[in-house]
């Protein structure tokens, strides 16, 4: 008995879950040994199962461990609407500038445009390559952020909640306390959060008028307000819902739905996207010198 | 080229005394001292952004033509820690603003003074620091 | 459990159990995983030069009463410089005439450094002149700030004014203190080691036991890697483009961090500049992060920089004159 202990701890040390549990298997002769053999297994290998012990699903203080680094796998960027595919704005870009399409991530399907704004949607959308603040690497607010084609980083500890976006580096600290109306509008806006269970809601606030909501022109007034929610659906995935509310701009609030996928490669990081100096050209090449001349 | 450092004014101690030439923004290469510009006229719009502030102002010619400046101010963080918000300073408001123009030749200027009729900064600020930081959490 | 796993478990529990630092009374509160908690609203304002003055050479500390001297000195010449287009200093920091900002926007601190309870006269302490040793001979043929004189395109402008980075190394590392929004916010999970520098909101992500990428990715904050050594958390940046250039830095920069919590209110931070192609030896900058009220302010910059047509659009303007004044 001394001897197979020893093995199995061994075994267990190891980190060779897989092979302790087939070891047990092999020495009972009876399904509920065989089952309670697994379940014993599977205890003694949780602790030594790497990954797992390194993120646990929850923080010491209870709350569902959201640190990571997450990004949305869609074409809300391009559009927050189910779309067909669309040509490029760029010749020379090909099949590389296109539009992919995609089924939309909106509820209900419509954005519920007031009739004077659902105007001003087709004007943007007809000038996007020129008035889109992402072309210009223009901070991209909220919730345009959540789903940019680039990763994003969410920092919690038991006292702090601070997401970090690749895309221009923008970046949200979350209050949890909250601190009173937003002194002035910002791009990122003034995030708010708390649980509601396994939820993190965000309520955000005080957002500069001058962000989009997608690629396609969907835009908002300096009246926006969001609120985001954030729930773990599994180890590697979250659900992201948001509320969008601007009386100014839309006929009621309207909510947006998709999964957050986490980055699980070894070597996942987050990079560096200054896109300031890509856009430096398209906003400042009629003062260089040669210009002028 | 070398820099020079200020080894005088650093014999006299203190903050500017320390500052390379690089060290912040560079007024005089957007500023012309040779254009002073005195204004007194409305505040219209206030951008309370970075990397610096502007203030909106309509001044009015004695025959009654409007002209629109942009007149810079400073970082807004710092007047945010004061309490300052985005509606402190209400349009309407009526300024005087001493500075330079813009070497550009635009309507653009740098609020060297920005005072109030009463001859109150703008910025309900004052001499020395007494700055947020100063008060331990 | 068998003896042996308990044996094990035991001098596992004594071998992590964090040391005591030498002459260190103070106990920090620890995060869950048993690390020093670095988290909260910094800031390293502090009217110490990052060079010891001419003065007060061979005085790398002041008595309280001297450095009291030193502030209200300090204090006084931000009023006299208040409002004014002339002036000595205003002409030193670049105004050329034009005047800077009144004295309310300007946040560099009213004290010096305080380090084990005496008042620092310079950020540098090592080399202890407290001076930036003597550049490299190939160094000193290239100009040592981007952007000194030159209006050709945007390209040539400083980073800070492209808002590429905060200006005068607030985001470094090594995060020197700068005229204004001196602030920093740290957030610490048992992987990663977050500081928000508030100019340009940069999010310098320190990841704890990460490895440098190869020579070919380089990053304008360069790469930061971080473990803990005791109660100090060691932090180790590479991998620096060649535009960043932190005192006429090349790629091969290499800065070495130290954070260690000394006080309720203060984390020492002290940071080894290591540059062979340009400084002859190595040089350490020390002086406290404090703790502040907070919160850090958006600094978005890119998104509102009218300034940067002004000053281009004022060269083109100075060409298109001939180039006369």
């Amino acid at each position: 008995m001394m001897t197979s202990l020893a093995r199995l701890t061994r075994m267990v040390e190891s980190g060779n879950c897989m092979e302790t549990a087939d070891t047990l298997r092999v020495k009972t002769n009876s399904m509920g040994k065989m089952l309670t053999g697994w379940a014993a297994a599977a205890l003694l290998c949780l602790p030594l199962a790497g990954q797992t012990a390194q993120r646990p699903a929850r923080l010491p203080d209870g709350k569902p461990n959201l640190n990571g680094i997450w990004q949305a796998l869609n074409t809300a960027n391009w559009d927050l609407v189910a779309h067909a595919a669309r040509p490029g704005l760029v010749v020379e870009m090909g099949a590389i500038g296109a539009e992919p399409g995609g089924p939309g991530v909106v509820e209900g399907g419509e954005i519920p445009y007031l009739p004077a704004a659902k105007e001003q949607k087709k004007q943007n959308f007809e000038h996007r390559l020129t008035a889109d603040p992402e072309v210009k690497c223009f901070l991209p607010g909220v919730p345009r952020a959540t789903y940019m084609p680039y990763p994003f980083q969410i920092f919690q500890s038991e006292k702090a909640i601070f997401l970090a976006y690749e895309f221009a580096g923008a970046v949200r600290n979350i209050f949890l306390k909250d601190p009173g109306p937003a002194p002035i509008d910002s791009w990122m806006g003034q995030s708010v959060g708390h649980w509601e269970g396994d939820t993190l809601v965000i309520d955000v606030t005080g957002l500069d008028e001058r962000t989009w909501l997608d690629r396609a022109g969907d835009f908002h007034s300096d009246a926006l307000h969001v609120v985001e929610r954030y729930t773990p659906l599994g180890p590697d995935t979250l659900s992201y819902e948001a509320t969008i509310e601007d009386s100014k701009v839309f006929l009621r609030p309207w909510k947006i739905k998709m999964p957050l996928y986490r980055h699980v490669e070894e070597n996942a990081r987050m990079m560096e996207f200054k896109c300031v100096e890509f856009a430096e050209d398209l906003m400042y090449g009629q003062y260089s010198k040669k210009a002028s001349k | 080229m070398k820099i020079r450092f200020v080894a005088a004014a650093v014999l006299a101690g203190g903050v500017l005394s320390v500052l390379p030439a690089w060290a912040h923004h560079a007024f005089a290469a957007e500023f012309d001292a040779k254009r002073p510009v005195h204004l007194e006229g409305v505040v219209t719009k206030v951008e309370l952004i970075n990397p610096h502030s502007w203030i909106h102002v309509d001044v009015t010619s004695p025959d009654g033509k409007v002209t629109s400046w942009m007149v810079e101010a400073g970082s807004p963080n710092i007047l945010l820690r004061r309490g300052f918000t985005k509606t402190t300073v209400a349009p309407g408001t009526k300024v005087i603003v001493d500075g330079y123009q813009s070497k550009d030749g635009s309507m653009r200027a740098n609020g060297r003074d920005i005072t109030l009729p009463d001859g109150r900064k703008l910025f309900l600020g004052s001499s020395g620091t007494g700055a947020p930081y100063d008060e331990k959490k | 459990m068998t003896c042996r796993t308990f044996a094990v478990l035991l001098l596992l529990a004594v071998a992590l159990a964090p040391l005591p630092s030498q002459g260190q009374s103070y106990t920090p509160p620890r995060t869950p995983d048993g690390h020093p908690d670095l988290q909260g609203i910094w800031t390293n304002a502090t009217i110490t030069p990052l060079e010891r003055p001419a003065e007060l050479a061979g005085k790398p500390t002041l008595t309280d009463a001297e450095a009291a001297i030193f502030e209200k000195r300090s204090a006084q010449e931000l009023a006299d410089v208040d409002g004014k287009s002339e002036h000595p200093l205003l002409a030193a920091a670049g105004s050329n005439g034009t005047g800077g900002y009144n004295v309310l926007f300007i946040d560099r601190g009213s004290e010096l450094a305080r380090v084990d309870g005496k008042k620092r006269t310079s950020l540098i302490v090592d080399p202890p002149d407290g001076k930036v040793p003597p550049l490299t001979p190939d160094a000193r043929n290239h100009p040592p700030f981007e952007g000194y004189g030159k209006f050709d395109s945007v390209k040539d402008r400083p980073l800070s004014e492209r808002c590429l980075l905060g200006f005068g190394s607030t985001s470094g590392p090594p995060m020197l203190p700068v005229l204004y929004n001196n602030n920093y916010q740290i957030v610490q999970t048992p992987d990663s080691v977050m500081i928000l520098v508030e100019m340009v909101h940069d999010a310098r992500i320190i990841r704890i036991n990460g490895k440098h990428p190869g020579p070919g990715v380089r990053q304008w904050l360069g790469d930061s890697i971080g473990h803990w050594e005791g109660d100090t958390l060691m932090v180790e940046t590479t991998n620096f483009t060649d535009r960043t250039r932190f005192r006429g830095s090349s790629m091969n920069l290499k800065v070495t961090e130290r954070f260690t919590r000394t006080s309720e209110d203060t984390i020492l931070y002290r940071a080894t500049i290591d540059d062979p192609s340009t400084f002859t030896r190595p040089w350490t900058v020390e002086y406290p992060f404090v703790a502040t009220k907070g919160p850090i302010y958006e600094y978005a910059c890119h998104e509102g920089n009218y300034s940067l047509t002004d000053i281009l659009g004022g060269a083109r303007k100075k060409d298109a004159d001939g180039g006369t004044k």
